[in-house]
């Protein structure tokens, strides 16, 4: 049996909400409507009754011709008994051409791996909130919370044919997930509480996971994009090792068993050129690098990534077929040529050398992608994300190295003087050209997380007289010559330092209009524009003051909390040595002393075993004291900034009008990009 | 001669070794490795690396070992020819390289050769006719050259080849020949594709000879014997080719060998730029990501390159002025 | 030039020659510098280059680090010299700023009626003129309206600054670069390469080895690495010296090349040989007889070396290793106009390149004049 449960509220009005958003900035906002660019979501229809399948069965000419010569099975044979029939966005597409994309080399792998999003049990769907089957059909949680049950479809097949089966995931537990020379350190999304789970093969195409304590949470975590639930392509590539399956049939050889030794293995690997076994694996798992490596996506790689051009073709054992029966993906194929910097990407994209292009493609350049358009005969879309803050600044509560600016940087009052001191309407357009959202870090108001009326605005709007008055009251009164507040210790100026990174915006150029409008109450920021390694290698030592970075993510706090509360040490802007103690139980790190911050860990940590009801309640809990306290000085969000301008090629059918961006929703592969075809 | 030619060699090597050591420490300088920089560019797909995990990959890299130790390892393999695995790209340094060396070596040349053909002729013209509009024009537009930033001119030469012309934008090749073996056409293609990034990098290098052509030529054309040739009444193209212009040369040819590094540091960002498939951004890229095994070998096979060039030119300097033939001390 | 040959070279009678005969080189090199009129033009165009340096403050119109959306990318403002009547007085025209939501762009729009008159000895933000003087006077700027009503001569960037005040400021940054710089490797150049050449023997070949390994290495990556070994926490200011020493570390190769050639080539001449055999100090060979001799190189490699200087900070700039925001440099300004929309929105940006140009051209022009004015043989 099959409980699809609706993950919160539908977010399908988004855009509405969005647009009538309450502030009315410098230039009307709801003017954006005008545009014309931003549409409704909208996506495929998953059809789940069988009743409604179609009964014959059509192939791309290339297979039909490798059938023909017997190179490969018929079609019928090659699909599952339970079959994955989609409905297109408009019609039933023909099958043929190559998708051009841009990428930046091998360490764009996220370009591919996300259009392979459908190689996860489940996914969400175009609203970003709805579980939809795909490599399972169905799902369960026990009433304890204890077991969770995946059902697979049954039939289903790796791109190299061979089964698709409960086993693949007992492989991945035992020798991948299993193996400490693989895998150091059990991950969070598979021990609730510190506690071990399992994973356990009940028959050919049942799985269950168990544990030792109800964790609820786990079936939203399966249905994120999440290190259990993400998939093959993204969790297994570029030297990641999580994923919950793997295809055993084929990597069993480079792992220990009975038969084969560490030691032969690393012989092995030596005399293929690796340095070790575990080095072998890590390209032989990956599919960006591994053309062998049979895979569950649409396509499959045929010149691998660390090429002037990254190659994918159709996998012939593709699972899903239109309501007409045609096998899926329409696409030849997927060509992805590197870049060198991204003004080159950017305007290939406006010449039409590419038929759709999300990624890379910069807000800043919107008039003069809009001006190409009929030139490079191509179509624009805004997508707008749904998390709150593109720029956010935490306030790093561990910070040691200086105690004045540590006292400063833990004073709640001074924080939400900083914060009331930013014009985000400012912000918004100038960088954002007035598209974005300004407010709190919170979640978009059509996100069942979102804390309620008021917390977009809650020390978020500007008030500089009001950030003078608290910045008086705090006792920071003394200011010099130029206006700017004095330390209190040694009546030097107080110099902040806000370590900024130029990636996926343009950050050092934002902090530096906020450091202006800091200015205008007497306080001065240093922007350290910092290369993005050195960067997280501070955050990491504990070294920064402040951190500017986006909170994507956050919109579904459970399943990528680390943009929002300190619970990760490899990402913790607003306090490392406080995610070193929660990650690690109290063995490392510091506690926090502030009970605010520490009424958060517990919240969060308390969450895993609470049921969906509950455990919403508790994320706006988590969300008002954050807001509250202003941890992280949320400012402008919810933007098409990233990956949300699309630029799409007028030959290109079936496409969305609008895109679910969000990390779970996997932009653009949510939108199964299988049934996108060329017209023409 | 042959021993000066022998201790040149041993001292090439020498310096070869220096450069293995100095690039090494390059790419050591910055704080942290490649381990942070993977786990700095895993943030955006939502993954993480457990400080266990990022320690069993620098075990797997050797990168937890002191330095000096990375270093012999390291060099124990390039003398055998092996210059490991690229962190970043998963594949033998060498390959990921490949065809890239080539291509930047064929753009240096042909900056080069560009570079040469425009400035000796002009700076032998200006340094005779000194003070002439011509000579005036000239060096005008030389240090145009200098003086406007290439990445800046490489941009706008871009992006007016795509608002009005249509151009392809960046590359070596066109979109048909990207994918393409290689054959007559795909190398007729590059061919097409050369003139404009040589042009941008053979700009920034021209002023500056043109300018020490002319210097050095002024001072040989008003030594004695230049005069004595005149009275003797040879022919004024005689009089100036036949040993003046050779002695100008030779401060010139003590730079010809490092002109590559100058064409290839030059090219990295004209590469980054007009997105090139050239090691300059491979190179820019192995370093911000810390991919110590492929900074280290562009970096050694560049520095090689250029003590070779610096050889070569040392050579030429023998032969173009005797006097430091003479001079030579053992 | 034969021309140039045969004045100098002739015979002196006249009162006039006979100061020539008397004269300093210093005072002979004034004087030919003199007669090369394009060298003196260019000259002058430094020297004002650099008064501009020192009175950045004072010449800008708006503070250079003031932000505003509401005036992003506004194009260089029309100056109207004439008012309605005729008289001269030149203004310009309020703008009121709405951005097209169909092309996404900013579109400003003059208010003929709103006119704002220019004046001169202002009141605007302030600064320490020369570093000393407290003051809040500025050239130029509007008779009234508010601060984010500024005169923008040569428009905005994106964060809505004013640009011209940007420029004067980034002047200041990047021409003393290149001086600190130049001064650097001129010492170290001259100082390396003339022990090498002098001396030969084996400081010669560690000399020659290390500036041979330090070329052989491409500059970007070994300033890639210094740069990015420089501590993080370091003020904008310690990293504007560092990056100019960086620049300067490499900067001084060159030079030591030129010097210890015309060593080398120098040595076996006759009037050196001659000045050995008359017993002759090594030292007084040196500064009497060799340098003299070189000098013109040493000024005309100096000439080159300083343009160098001013494009490697820009070239650092861009990779965006050298200088950054908030600091201002002309590499800084052009690292803003490097990308797609400043070329198609907001192509005024561009004009950072022009003074980068000036100063190199007259720079050159200079050093040219020098050099040959300073030619012993001239």
């Amino acid at each position: 049996m099959r409980s699809i449960r609706r993950l919160p509220a539908a977010l399908g009005a988004a855009a509405a909400v969005i647009l009538a958003s309450p502030s009315e900035p410098v230039w009307a906002q709801n003017a954006l409507a005008e545009s014309g660019l931003i549409g409704e979501l909208e996506g495929v229809t998953i059809i789940t009754d069988p009743a409604q399948w179609p009964t014959s069965f059509n192939e791309a000419p290339e297979l039909a011709e490798m059938v023909a010569s017997g190179a490969l099975p018929p079609v019928e044979e090659r699909l599952p008994e339970d079959l994955m029939v989609i409905q297109p966005v408009g019609e039933i597409g023909q099958y043929g051409g190559i998708w051009r994309r841009g990428f930046t080399g091998p360490g764009d792998n996220e370009n591919g791996n996300r259009i392979q999003a459908s190689d996860r049990p489940i996914l969400v769907d175009h609203t970003g909130a709805t579980p939809r089957p795909s490599l399972a059909k169905g799902w369960q949680m026990s009433e304890d919370g204890k077991t969770f049950t995946l059902n697979l479809r049954r039939g289903l097949k790796w791109s190299d044919g061979d089964p698709f089966t409960a086993d693949d995931f007992v492989f991945w537990y035992e020798d991948i997930y299993g193996n400490p020379d693989i895998v150091p350190t059990p991950i969070p999304d598979m021990t609730p509480e510190g506690k071990p789970g399992r994973i356990v093969k009940a028959d050919d195409y049942t799985v269950n996971f168990e544990f030792d304590v109800p964790f609820f949470l786990f079936e939203e975590l399966m249905m994120g994009d999440t290190l259990i639930g993400g998939g093959q392509a993204v969790r297994q590539s570029d030297k990641r090792t999580a994923g919950g399956y793997a295809p055993g049939h084929y990597l069993a050889q480079y792992v220990p068993s009975d038969t084969k030794s560490v030691e032969e293995l690393d012989a092995e690997a030596k005399a293929e050129g690796f340095d070790n076994w575990v080095a072998r694996l890590h390209f032989k798992k990956d599919w960006t690098l591994n053309p062998e490596l049979p895979v569950l996506g649409p396509f499959r790689t045929v010149q691998p990534i660390n090429n002037a051009n990254w190659v994918m073709e159709r996998n012939p054992y593709y699972w899903a077929v239109d309501t007409a029966g045609n096998q899926l993906p329409y696409f030849d194929g997927v060509a992805m040529s590197v870049v060198e910097n991204l003004e080159v990407l950017n305007l290939r994209a406006m010449a039409g050398d590419y038929d759709l292009q999300e990624r890379h493609i910069d807000l800043g350049k919107l008039p003069v992608i809009l001006e190409n358009q009929e030139a490079g005969n191509y179509t624009v879309h805004l997508d707008l994300a749904f998390n709150g803050a593109d720029a956010i600044y935490q306030f790093n509560q561990t910070y040691d190295a200086d105690p004045e600016i540590a006292k400063w940087l833990t004073n709640t009052d001074f924080r939400r003087a900083l914060s009331l001191a930013i014009d985000r309407d400012q912000l918004n357009e100038t960088f954002w050209l007035g598209v974005a959202t300004p407010g709190s870090p919170a979640p978009g108001e059509v996100l069942p997380y979102f804390p309620g009326e008021g917390w977009r605005e809650k020390w978020s709007t500007y008030d500089p007289d009001e950030a003078n008055r608290l910045l008086d009251s705090i006792g920071l009164t003394e200011k010099d010559a130029e206006g700017y507040r004095l330390r209190t210790d040694n009546g030097e100026r107080l110099r902040l330092e806000v370590q900024a990174v130029q990636a996926f915006l343009p950050w050092p150029r934002i902090s530096e209009m906020v450091a202006d409008q800091w200015r205008q109450v007497g306080i001065q920021a240093d922007v350290k524009d910092t290369e993005r390694s050195l960067a997280f290698t501070r955050t990491q030592a504990n070294e920064h003051q402040i951190m500017v970075w986006n909170n994507g993510g956050t919109e579904l706090l459970y399943l990528f909390p680390r943009h929002a509360i300190p619970v990760d040490p490899t990402e913790a802007f607003m306090g490392p040595e406080f995610a070193k103690w929660y990650a690690s139980n109290g063995a490392q790190g510091r506690a926090p002393e502030d009970p605010n911050m520490l009424k958060i860990l517990e919240l969060f940590r308390s969450a895993a075993g609470q049921k969906s009801e509950e455990r919403i309640e508790t994320a706006k809990e988590i969300w008002k004291i954050l807001i509250d306290q202003q941890y992280g000085i949320g400012t402008v969000g919810q933007s098409p900034a990233l990956m949300g301008v699309r630029l799409v090629s007028n030959k290109l059918g079936n496409i969305p009008s609008r895109n679910c961006i969000a990390q779970h929703c996997r932009t653009p592969g949510g939108a199964h990009p299988e049934t996108w075809y060329f017209k023409e | 001669m042959i021993t000066y030619i022998t201790r040149r060699l041993v001292l090439a090597l020498v310096t070869c070794w220096a450069i293995s050591v100095i690039s090494f420490i390059i790419i050591q300088l910055p704080p942290g490795d490649f381990v942070n920089s993977y786990i700095a560019n895993l943030s955006a797909s939502g993954s993480m690396v457990s400080a266990a995990e990022a320690d069993a990959m620098r075990e797997q890299y050797g990168l937890n070992r002191p330095i000096w130790v990375q270093y012999g390892k390291w060099m124990g393999r390039v003398l055998q020819g092996d210059f490991g695995m690229s962190m970043e790209w998963g594949r033998p340094v060498l390959e990921v390289i490949g065809d890239r060396l080539w291509l930047t070596i064929v753009i240096s040349i042909a900056a080069i050769i560009l570079t040469w053909g425009i400035a000796l002729p002009i700076g032998i013209y200006s340094a005779v006719r000194q003070y002439s509009i011509a000579d005036y024009i000239f060096t005008l537009i030389g240090f145009i050259g200098l003086a406007v930033p290439n990445f800046l001119l490489a941009l706008i030469i871009m992006y007016l080849g795509f608002k009005y012309f249509g151009a392809n934008i960046g590359g070596l090749f066109s979109p048909e020949y990207d994918l393409a073996p290689w054959s007559w056409d795909k190398v007729w293609d590059l061919m097409s594709h050369l003139p404009l990034p040589a042009f941008i990098l053979a700009l920034a290098g021209t002023a500056q000879l043109i300018r020490i052509m002319r210097a050095n030529l002024l001072d040989e054309l008003r030594r004695p014997y230049v005069t004595t040739a005149r009275a003797r009444g040879l022919q004024e193209w005689r009089v100036i080719m036949k040993y003046p212009v050779r002695a100008a040369l030779n401060p010139f040819a003590s730079t010809i060998g490092y002109l590559l590094p100058f064409v290839v540091s030059g090219s990295i960002v004209v590469s980054l730029v007009l997105s090139l498939p050239t090691v300059g951004p491979l190179l820019l890229r192995a370093l911000v990501a810390q991919d110590m095994f492929l900074a280290g070998a562009i970096v050694l096979l560049l520095g090689v390159l250029t003590v070779i060039g610096t050889f070569l030119s040392d050579l030429m300097l023998m032969w173009i002025d005797p006097r430091i033939r003479a001079g030579m001390h053992g | 030039m034969s021309a140039a040959i045969s004045t100098a070279a002739a015979p002196v009678t006249t009162a006039a020659e006979e100061k020539v005969a008397v004269a300093t080189q210093l005072q002979l090199t004034w004087w030919r510098f003199r007669r090369h009129k394009v060298a003196v033009a260019s000259g002058v165009i430094v020297l004002f280059f650099y008064l501009v340096a020192v009175l950045a403050d004072f010449l800008a119109t708006n503070d250079p680090y003031a932000t505003l959306a509401a005036r992003s990318y506004i194009p260089p403002q029309e100056i109207h010299w004439f008012d309605a009547d005729g008289s001269f007085r030149p203004h310009v025209f309020a703008l009121e700023g709405k951005r097209d939501m169909k092309t996404f762009r900013l579109v400003y729009v003059a208010d003929p009626e709103d006119k704002r008159y220019l004046e001169l000895f202002v009141d605007g933000y302030p600064y320490r003129l020369l570093g000393l003087f407290e003051t809040n006077l500025h050239l130029l700027g509007l008779d009234r309206g508010a601060p984010e009503e500024a005169l923008f001569l040569l428009g905005t960037d994106q964060l809505g600054r004013d640009f011209w005040s940007r420029l004067v400021l980034a002047t200041r940054t990047s021409l003393f670069i290149g001086l600190a710089g130049v001064a650097i490797s001129l010492f170290l150049g001259v100082l390396l390469g003339g022990i090498s050449g002098m001396y030969g023997g084996w400081i010669d070949t560690v000399i020659q080895r290390v500036i041979e390994i330090l070329r052989s290495i491409p500059t970007i990556p070994l300033w890639m690495g210094l740069a990015a070994a420089l501590p993080a926490t370091w003020s904008v200011l310690q990293v504007y010296l560092a990056i100019t020493v960086i620049i300067s570390l490499i900067g001084w190769t060159e030079l030591a090349r030129v010097v210890r050639g015309r060593f080398l080539s120098l040595r076996e001449e006759d009037f050196v040989m001659a000045a050995e055999l008359a017993g002759a100090s090594q030292l007084r060979i040196i500064f009497r007889h060799m340098v003299p001799s070189f000098l013109s190189h040493i000024i005309a490699a100096v000439s080159l070396a300083l343009p160098a200087m001013i494009i490697s900070e820009t070239t650092l700039s861009f990779l965006g290793l050298g200088l950054r925001p908030p600091a201002i440099s002309w590499g800084v300004l052009l690292q803003d106009a490097q990308n797609i929309q400043a070329l198609a929105i907001a192509p005024w940006l561009l004009m950072a390149a022009i003074p980068v140009i000036v100063v190199i051209l007259a720079f050159n022009f200079l050093g040219d004049g020098l050099r040959d004015a300073a030619d012993p043989y001239g």
